[in-house]
């Protein structure tokens, strides 16, 4: 009895360190935003801003074009979010229920380029937004169009949807269409709802993808108004002399919402993020 | 009732190439042509700005017996092989000690995953900071009498310090893929195993570890692929340097796209995408090995 108190109050305090470990460098960012510049590496190492300050947010806000960066970030993740969602989960009800010619061959393609690194598009879909970009001035290099759409759609999602829809008994559908529904108002008023948990998985995952996303953003923009969060943090951070109050705020910025989401929907986060690991691999 | 019937299903058959279509649009706009047109140019010389000329196979043997593109190929080796090992160690160290019976699992388990969230940037920027010469990593080993480092700067340390970051990364992830992976095995196992009076190493060696199986392979093959494309973290922290301690495959691709050589940079492209579909042969011959 004594043995195994011993054991759990070391494997406690082991937990507690190693816990510290991955906090404890946040609240180091955190502290460092507060702080004013001439403090950042004050040394010893001033764990409580003195003085106390929001300059760095202040900045953040008014002199560096964080509002904007947000501001594309948002539209950006959401976008792709809905698009993923409204697309994705069509193509998947199609593959999964529906019977046309020259199905299994196209989810077979799609599942293939599963396989291929996003690096081995990066090249050619940049050459084809600067075509596009000759189109019209909304579309291609530097655009949102250019920013969302190599992401509308991702084959991952479709082949998670696709899953979970299959597990649909075909009874229900057939039912409804015996009733006359047709196959647009299925998928709007069967398939969606009863899908629903695998719909919040594929819309957190996105989400995060799409929002920590970052080498296609560097890619894509090229004035500072296009920028996302993460492109803007990056060349920030990379300054000749950086101002790390100011770069700790962007920091707190680029984080907070993400930080938001997975506190009111933690453990659906967690299986969005880890979506298939356990089931899929057994 | 026939010819009815035929038409629901020609009105089916219609309505799954409609619900297709947007996905199938962006993919053969996005994603199989992309895949095509790389696949060319990595055979040609191409800036960008005048047509492709056709080189051959030129580019793969130019890259192969160049000291930029094997240093990259070696540090990125470097970089999946202690990350993949260490990383997922942690990670189950951390599992087993979460599958006790401690007070506080869930915040500790938010704890873990609480980097998982931040982003790649967010986690190298807070790491530069945290690295730096001045910084508080320094002023902490300082205090048991050894001497900062300039961690970033040094090229014997810039790759290692890049290394620590991303552990740090995805250790959360792989602690919560292996702690459910860890309350998935039936109790009664447990139990079964303790009549027979095996140990704890036994248990573990011959309980928990067979169950982790699919799991570990789960999270080496995510974990692989992932780390051989590691660029956010080098692009922040190191810019690839010091003198190229940090270049990776993906940097040095990013890299020669930016100084126009489009058609080594496709085949950087594609000798990645070789590299990673020989691991994924490799680690399929090893399931179907091991489930034997």
């Amino acid at each position: 009895m004594n043995a195994s108190n011993g054991r759990r109050a070391l494997i406690f305090a082991a937990l507690c360190a190693g816990s510290l470990l991955m906090i404890g460098p946040f609240v180091w960012a955190i502290g460092t935003s507060l702080k004013i510049p001439a403090e950042v590496f004050a040394s010893p190492p001033q764990f409580i801003p003195r003085p106390f300050t929001l300059e760095g947010y202040k900045d953040v806000f008014t002199v560096l074009p964080f509002p904007r960066y947000l501001l594309n970030s948002i539209i950006v993740s959401v976008s792709i979010v809905a698009l993923n969602v409204v697309f994705g989960t069509a193509a998947a009800y199609a593959f999964a229920k529906l019977h046309f010619p020259g199905r299994n061959f196209l989810f077979g393609a799609l599942l293939v380029t599963l396989m291929v690194p996003f690096q081995v598009n990066l090249i050619p879909l940049y050459r084809i937004m600067v075509e596009l970009h000759k189109i019209s001035p909304v579309i291609g290099v530097d655009t949102y169009f250019g920013l969302i759409a190599p992401s509308a759609v991702q084959v991952f999602g479709i082949f998670l949807m696709r899953q979970y829809i299959s597990t649909i008994p075909d009874s229900i559908l057939e039912s409804a269409r015996l009733d006359g529904a047709s196959e647009m108002r299925i998928l709007r008023t069967i398939i969606f709802p009863l899908a629903r948990p695998a719909v919040a998985t594929l819309a957190i995952f996105t989400f995060v993808t799409a929002w920590n996303d970052f080498l296609w953003p560097l890619i894509i923009t090229n004035s500072e108004s296009m920028r996302t969060l993460p492109v803007g943090l990056a060349m920030l951070s990379r300054k000749n002399s950086v101002n790390w109050t100011d770069t700790m705020a962007g920091t707190v910025l680029t984080i907070l919402p993400m930080l938001l989401v997975f506190a009111v929907l933690q453990r659906r986060f967690i299986e969005g993020l880890t979506a298939g690991a356990v089931k899929g691999s057994g | 009732m026939l010819g009815s019937l035929s038409g629901s299903r020609l009105r089916r058959t219609a309505a799954g190439y409609a619900l297709i279509t947007p996905a199938m649009a962006v993919a053969i706009a996005f994603l199989f042509i992309p895949i095509a047109l790389s696949a060319y140019w990595s055979m040609t010389e191409y800036n960008g700005l005048t047509p492709p000329h056709w080189v051959g196979f030129h580019n793969y043997t130019y890259l192969l017996s160049e000291p930029q593109f094997t240093k990259a190929v070696k540090n990125t080796v470097i970089f999946v092989a202690l990350g993949m090992t260490v990383g997922p160690a942690l990670g189950l160290a951390t599992a087993l000690l979460l599958n006790e019976k401690v007070p506080w699992r869930g915040v500790f388990r938010t704890a873990y995953f609480l980097p998982v969230t931040a982003s790649l940037v967010v986690v190298s920027v807070v790491w530069k900071l945290l690295l730096n010469e001045d910084g508080v990593v320094n002023a902490f080993i300082e205090l048991f009498g050894i001497p900062g480092q300039a961690w970033l700067a040094n090229s014997n340390t810039a790759l290692p310090s890049v290394i620590v970051a991303s552990i740090w990364q995805g250790l959360g992830f792989e602690t919560v893929v292996f702690l459910a992976a860890l309350q998935s095995i039936p109790a009664h196992l447990y139990d079964a195993s303790k009549v027979d009076g095996a140990g704890s190493w036994a248990r573990f060696r011959h309980v928990t570890l067979p169950g982790l199986r699919p799991t570990i392979l789960f999270v080496f093959v995510i974990g692989i692929i992932g780390s051989f494309q590691v660029f956010d973290q080098v692009f922040v922290m190191t810019g690839g340097g010091p003198n190229e301690a940090t270049r990776t495959i993906v940097f040095d691709l990013v890299e020669r796209f930016r100084n126009l050589e489009l058609g080594q940079a496709s085949a950087v492209a594609y000798l990645l995408l070789l590299l990673l579909a020989a691991l994924s042969l490799v680690q399929f011959w090893i399931d179907r090995r091991s489930r034997r």
